[in-house]
């Protein structure tokens, strides 16, 4: 019995062992309150223009190189834990983005996010929600569809978007959106 | 059997097995010749020995083999631990899988160019961020005025910055 015990238990040490690498691989932020299911509109539209995975272990080091540079930045940074993007291009129908869209402020309705502000507009849909819990911010969702892409950005952890401007200046990365 | 039975069987073991010297073999057959007691006991272990080496080894049936399974593992020989037993070897196969586990879980330190890919990232989805304020805000100025814009976004900002201080109060 007991050797039956051990083989099995050597089995499933060897079936855990090689599940391990690729549990980790698997987005890390999945299990964090801040974290937004937005879905895949691969199907529809192609792979995302812009798909951006940030985790916490990426982040300190951006915080930690941004220190000696502007320690207010490495400060802010120090309370993200994870920052995605996914940014589709629309080309002409925009129906499964903006059902998508839908799909997403439900789940985030039903999930104890809170509205911050809201745009309908027939060519323009924005969205931005928060999670607070216990009164800290867990994180932020934005949303935009407008006709030519779907824009969808969750940043989870603190942030306060007063401070946006500055990080960005201080990155001195040159990010040029067409707002029009 | 009394020991001159004893010694013979010895002996005749040792001739049966070849591990009579010639000189012993060649004396015990003379004393067989002379000693028909002695001769009937070295055909009848050689027959004894044929006998035995027709009988083949035949798979015990299910239920002898639970039985002797379910016997107490300290009332079976101590066995000789063997790297070529399965367990050790599936032990052993499993040192690998560990290091590499291992390897691949332990959070590598980023080179200089992924460091600056993850700010060019950061930058586009704060940009991002950004264009949505930037949205928001004209959106709530068409509305309600530019004075009342700014009266709602400054506001909501400090809606999402009131979080932040309450975290640092807790913090403090």
């Amino acid at each position: 019995m007991k050797r039956l015990f051990m083989n099995k238990f050597v089995i499933g040490l060897c079936c855990a062992l090689l599940a391990l690498p690729a549990m980790a691989q698997e987005d890390e932020l999945k299990d964090l309150d801040g974290y937004v299911d937005f879905g895949d509109l691969s199907a529809t539209y192609g792979e995302p223009k812009i798909t951006i995975n940030l985790g916490g272990t990426m982040l300190n080091f951006v915080g930690m190189m941004s220190s000696s540079e502007s320690p207010e930045t490495s400060e802010m940074i120090s309370k993200l834990k994870g920052i995605r993007v996914q940014i589709y291009s629309l080309d002409a129908d925009t129906d499964a983005a903006r059902d998508q869209f839908g799909k997403t402020k439900s789940s985030l309705k039903s999930s104890g996010w809170e509205p911050i502000v809201q745009v309908n507009e027939d060519d323009e849909q924005v969205l931005v929600y928060m999670k607070t819990s216990e009164g800290n911010m867990e994180g932020m969702t934005v949303m935009v569809v407008d006709e030519e892409e779907a824009v969808f950005v969750n940043v989870i952890g603190q942030l306060n978007p007063a401070e946006l401007g500055r990080v960005m200046d201080s990155f001195d990365v040159d990010v040029d959106l067409d707002l029009d | 059997m009394n020991e001159y039975d004893e010694k013979w069987e010895d002996r005749i073991n040792a001739l049966l097995d070849g591990e009579l010297s010639a000189e012993d073999a060649d004396l015990l057959k003379a004393e067989a010749t002379d000693n028909r007691q002695l001769a009937r006991a070295i055909v009848e272990a050689y027959q004894l020995q044929l006998a035995m080496d027709e009988i083949k080894v035949e798979r015990a049936p299910d239920s002898l083999r639970k039985r002797l399974k379910a016997v107490p593992r300290q009332h079976r020989r101590t066995p000789v631990i063997s790297f070529l037993q399965p367990r050790w070897a599936m032990a052993l196969a499993a040192v690998p899988l560990v290091i590499i586990a291992v390897s691949m879980m332990r959070p590598e330190t980023p080179s200089a160019s992924e460091i600056a890919q993850a700010r060019q990232d950061m930058a586009i989805a704060f940009a991002y961020l950004d264009k949505a304020g930037v949205i928001t805000g004209r959106e709530i100025e068409s509305v309600v005025g530019h004075t009342m814009a700014n009266a709602v976004t400054g506001s909501v900002n400090k809606a999402i910055q009131s979080q932040n201080l309450n975290s640092k109060e807790k913090e403090a």
